[in-house]
């Protein structure tokens, strides 16, 4: 099955080298889940405090 | 096919992936995941006939902690007690038997061969919960003079888990053939999640009475959906791409896979980025394998340093441990060791649910964006990464994927939650209610840990050639998916504790 031996070889039929949208991609989502960690954390603590 | 099916047939390696994509089963009349919304609805409304005064369900089976095998059967319902726990054990798997064997004839899965199946699966389940009900294993640091016995693991009762995760293993490792005559009725994903549609019930019953708290928590379950999506998913693409040279057409699916929740997201995922099949078969067997080890070793961690903090701990197992069924079953079993901890280290008696219910809310968050994220990816891919004239990703692609027992697990929860609020006299009669659903639960429960055992068959899986994306996978996981999981879940949960159990 060809499939395993692109499984085995880590899925790489050729080098693929990270286009602009996979890097903006990854930076936008890292900046967003961190801005937005921050955000829920100051809502969690201000508008639902548990007690 | 179902996604475990999928992961099944990866699994154990019988069937190819041709075979797998043009088997040309005739179509379900409903998909797995509406069928454990209605099987999960259809037990919790038998089980609200107490609030009317009528017993409907509490004949079904409750495993005691025993000695004596004896007495390690009961009714749930004391209005039952004349039933001998034998009697009680057999009505309930002829009960499920029935009703699950409705939901194979929605399935178009063979009615014999699923009834064969659901039987091993079943007995097999329950006997593995009965050995690890055994004092010795289960009893908790107070009941040992009651037990008269002088030592126990302080497992309590929820090790049955373990054991039938054992087993499964065991049977799916060494006797393979086994369960390819089984293989209909080894559904771990619709038997977690007609559990979580019934644990809504009795989380909400839990809720009604710490309604602060249980708000506070739900609204810090949306931490997960922002840790699972835009920072795990990132980073683990991140890395398989730059690292360990992956192509996109396994890295984001691999990605989804670590990060989100397993055999769905993986799924989800490899079909927004139009990934051959063998994509997300291969990957979602690598998830379960990887469930297992975490549900083996996580729970005990927790219990090990985090029996001080019980909802961080619950949310940890939420944001670490895939797919639904390890995910909530982790939570489970951390639930039950922290209480039994905290009791013998701390005279600490929490209420139960509180941290298998944080897993749940957890967990149910970052399922219920599956969709939107696929959609998002597909978005890209379609438009930049792999365009194709013509094509575009449908906005109804996000309610095609999205979970809908997460549906049913609400509409539990809500029921549960307005009962208690609006007629607080009622939270007795509910409680009871949810407890005799509970039972159920229980059963479905264990049934998915055997099942996630006997499904994962490594060395066939080895032999498949996925060393490289296993080494991935425990890269990510054990280098960060763990311990950021963890940290956010301190940042979130940390001083949060349990209400006290009374009595």
């Amino acid at each position: 099955m060809s499939g395993q031996n692109r499984i085995a070889d880590g899925g790489r039929d050729a080098d693929e080298p990270l286009l602009p949208v996979e890097k903006r991609l990854i930076g936008w989502s890292l900046v967003a889940g961190l801005v937005l960690l921050g955000a829920l954390v100051w809502l969690s603590y201000t508008f639902f405090p548990a007690s | 096919m179902t996604p475990t099916g999928h992961a099944a047939k990866a699994a154990t390696g019988t069937q190819t992936v041709a075979q797998a994509t043009s088997a040309g089963h005739v179509a379900p009349v409903i998909g797995e995941d509406w069928l454990s919304v209605w099987i999960g609805l259809f037990i919790f409304v038998l089980s609200l006939g107490v609030l009317a005064g009528l017993d409907l369900l509490g004949w079904g089976i409750t495993t005691n902690v025993w000695t004596s095998l004896d007495k390690a059967l009961a009714p749930v319902s004391k209005a039952y007690a004349a039933l001998p726990g034998v009697g009680s054990l057999v009505l309930t798997y002829a009960f499920l038997l029935v009703v699950m064997s409705c939901g194979a004839l929605a399935l178009r899965i063979p009615i014999a061969r699923f009834a064969g199946g659901f039987t091993f699966v079943f007995w097999a389940s329950y006997v593995c919960w009965i050995v690890g009900s055994w004092a010795y294993i289960a009893a908790t640091s107070d009941k040992l003079k009651a037990f008269g016995i002088p030592w126990s693991l302080n497992l309590t009762a929820e090790a049955g888990f373990l054991v039938a995760l054992v087993a499964g293993l065991l049977v799916g490792n060494l006797f393979p053939g086994a369960i390819d005559a089984t293989r209909d009725a080894i559904r771990p994903e619709w038997y977690i999640k007609t559990a979580i549609v019934i644990l809504g019930g009795f989380l909400g019953v839990t809720a009604a009475e710490r309604l602060g708290l249980a708000t506070a928590v739900m609204f810090r379950g949306l931490c997960a959906i922002i840790e699972a999506y835009l920072i795990y998913w990132a980073i683990v693409y991140f890395v398989a791409r730059r690292y360990f040279g992956l192509s996109r057409e396994w890295a984001a699916p691999l990605a989804s896979g670590i990060s989100i929740c397993g055999v769905s997201a993986a799924i989800a995922t490899a079909s927004a980025i139009r990934a051959r099949p063998i994509v997300p078969i291969v990957i979602s067997s690598l998830v379960v394998v990887f469930s297992c080890v975490e549900l083996l070793i996580l729970p005990f961690l927790a219990q090990g340093f985090l029996y001080d903090e019980p909802m961080v701990a619950g949310g940890w197992m939420g944001l670490a441990v895939k797919t639904d069924g390890a995910a909530v079953a982790s939570g489970a079993i951390t639930d039950a060791l922290i209480r039994a901890k905290a009791l013998a280290v701390q005279g600490v008696k929490y209420q139960e649910g509180w941290m298998v219910g944080t897993t749940t809310t957890v967990k149910v968050f970052i399922d219920i964006f599956i969709g939107v994220w696929a959609f998002i990816l597909a978005v890209i891919w379609t438009s930049v990464i792999d365009r194709r004239p013509g094509e575009r990703a449908r906005a109804g692609q996000i309610w095609e994927r999205f979970p809908k027992f997460v549906i049913g697990y609400v509409v539990t929860f809500l029921v549960v939650l307005g009962v208690g609020l609006a007629a607080p006299a009622l939270v007795a009669k509910a409680k009871a209610a949810m407890a005799e659903a509970n039972a159920f639960r229980g059963i479905f429960f264990v049934m998915t840990f055997f099942s996630i055992g006997a499904l994962s068959n490594i060395r066939n899986l080895w032999a498949e050639g996925i060393g490289k994306l296993a080494a991935i996978y425990v890269v990510c996981l054990f280098g960060f998916i763990i311990w950021i999981g963890l940290a956010v879940s301190w940042i979130f949960f940390h001083g949060i504790r349990p209400p006290l159990a009374t009595g």
